[in-house]
């Protein structure tokens, strides 16, 4: 479904991705870990084709992102789903008129026929009570919500989730996380999330990928990745502050 | 110090620089307005329309009619000034029967269009580049973006075509607010009744003036409209990019409309000396 072949990318003097190579299969619920600034949200952007890489290739299904036109680039964005980390919702829009928007400007179907999709779409997420509201009026888990419903209202192929429970209160992350995996349940939907909450990535991820100076370090089933001899994931997983993650800027903050 | 580069050269890179950034910003908004209209031929031959006619109507609102005041009254203050200080001058040499003709082709060729852009920069640019750009720093454009919904044709081509289709009418109320105002000082201080006024701005004023003025009108909301939409859509660093984008954009609409004015004038008695 989605394949990345040695991808650089870099801004200005910062590295972030160095040779990164990636293959999801359809149906599956990836969540890539990585600490901050190590370029997960990159990696979503660069499927996206909202950034473009120095080197490399990406490819969804049969097309190659990186090679694309705009106006085919446009089409196939419309069979992704993109949630961002800070909701991304248009603030002088209400909800439904957000999650409406996809349908109004890319499809033809009728107002009567939006309204019933926003409305089951609300309703999955349990939002259908707030339709009016201005997303300054939501709160962050809310919003969260809301640009779910967003993205799954082209029923998209592949949704791409940026730190989809960060920030929330535990029963509404795992909300969310429950409707992540019904949506590749049911609707055969494939997922990239990622994320460094524990919890929640062990929850949603089908495989789970370490991301660590610009490469994958570790590739494996939930399972399987919690017993990682890798020391990096171990450090990461365990929280530790001893390990090779905090080797250097640690040794920085003491000596301040 | 030994490897300091003489004045010269320094001046020399100066220069190369400050041309290079020029250029790099023409060729940005150059290619900015390209790809709008490229964005909006796009969706048309889709047969869809660019955009929402709400939206149009709603830039169009706020950039034109809610504008008329502030326009119309900058202009008759300064019809009054300008009819004033011509006219004392004029009735002396007994020609303060060439005040509304001066009023007149003044406005409508040249003040006219000119007032209205450096006031629409300031008042609508302004906003444009503010609205804009926070929208780019929240993600929402790149939102936009990520559902395959082109930003250009949704966000810029609205305010853009609002702004080229509402400058000529801005630019007619300047016109007309200026031409009051200066029939108003004629009465009052020349003793030119408001009938002989319409007649001898009548006989002065040439079709080729008022199409000067709409022609340059429609340039100004083009350029303005590009500008403020391109600053925002480009700005980077939260809040405080915003604002230096916003500063930036009047800065730059206010000197491109300037520049440009004086550049038709260059190229127009060229080619219409008289």
């Amino acid at each position: 479904m989605v394949e990345l072949r040695d991808v650089c990318m870099q801004f200005e003097e910062n590295k972030v991705l160095d040779g990164f190579s990636l293959n999801v299969e359809p149906q599956e619920r990836l969540v890539i870990m990585g600490q901050s600034g190590s370029g997960k949200s990159t990696i979503l952007r660069l499927i996206l084709g909202t950034l473009r890489p120095n080197a490399g290739s990406i490819f969804f299904k049969r097309f190659e992102i990186t090679g694309l036109q705009r106006r085919k680039l446009q089409a196939v964005r419309q069979h992704m789903g993109m949630v961002y980390q800070y909701s991304a919702l248009l603030s002088s829009r209400n909800v439904r008129e957000n999650v409406a928007l996809p349908l109004e400007e890319l499809t033809d179907k009728s107002r009567d026929e939006i309204d019933k999709i926003v409305d089951e779409k609300l309703e999955l997420v349990g939002m259908k009570d707030s339709k009016d509201l201005l997303p300054e009026e939501l709160s962050g888990g809310m919003r969260k919500r809301v640009a779910l419903a967003r993205a799954l209202v082209l029923e998209p192929e592949l949704m791409l989730l940026d730190e989809p429970s960060a920030g929330l209160d535990p029963v509404i992350a795992s909300v969310i996380d429950e409707l992540i995996i019904s949506l590749s349940d049911t609707a055969k939907v494939t997922s990239i999330t990622v994320t460094h909450e524990m919890d929640s990535a062990f929850r949603i991820g089908t495989r789970m990928a370490m991301l660590y100076q610009g490469k994958i370090i570790e590739e494996a089933e939930p399972e399987k990745f919690k017993q990682s001899k890798n020391p990096v994931v171990a450090q990461f997983l365990s929280g530790s502050t001893e390990g090779p993650i905090l080797e250097g800027s640690l040794d920085a903050i003491t000596k301040k | 110090m030994a490897d300091a580069q003489p004045p010269p050269v320094l001046v020399a890179q100066g220069i190369g620089h400050i041309s290079r950034n020029f250029l790099r910003e023409v060729g940005g908004v150059f290619w900015f307005i390209v790809n709008t209209f490229e964005e909006m031929f796009e969706r048309i031959q889709q047969g869809r329309v660019p955009f929402r006619a709400t939206s149009f109507f709603r830039h169009s609102q706020r950039a034109g009619v809610d504008s008329v005041p502030l326009v119309g009254l900058v202009s008759f203050f300064l019809g009054l000034t300008m009819t004033l200080l011509t006219g004392y001058q004029l009735q002396r040499f007994g020609t303060e029967r060439l005040i509304p003709g001066l009023v007149a082709i003044g406005f409508t060729r040249e003040l006219g269009p000119l007032l209205t852009g450096i006031m629409v920069a300031a008042r609508i640019g302004a906003a444009f580049t503010a609205e804009l750009g926070t929208m780019q720093v929240s993600e929402e454009v790149e939102a936009i973006e990520s559902m395959g919904i082109g930003p250009l044709r949704f966000l810029v081509a609205p305010r853009m075509l609002a702004l080229i289709l509402l400058m000529p009418c801005l630019s007619t109320a300047s016109n007309i607010a200026a031409i009051l105002a200066s029939s108003l000082i004629c009465k009052a201080y020349f003793s030119i009744a408001f009938p002989y006024f319409l007649d001898l701005v009548k006989d002065s004023l040439l079709i080729r003036d008022i199409i000067t003025g709409i022609f340059k009108s429609f340039l100004f909301g083009l350029l303005i409209a590009a500008i403020a939409c391109y600053r925002g859509l480009t700005v980077k660093g939260g809040a405080a990019g915003v604002g230096i984008s916003t500063t930036s954009s009047v800065v730059t609409a206010i000197t491109a409309v300037i520049g440009f004015d004086t550049l038709y004038n260059v190229i127009y008695t060229t080619f219409y000396p008289t």
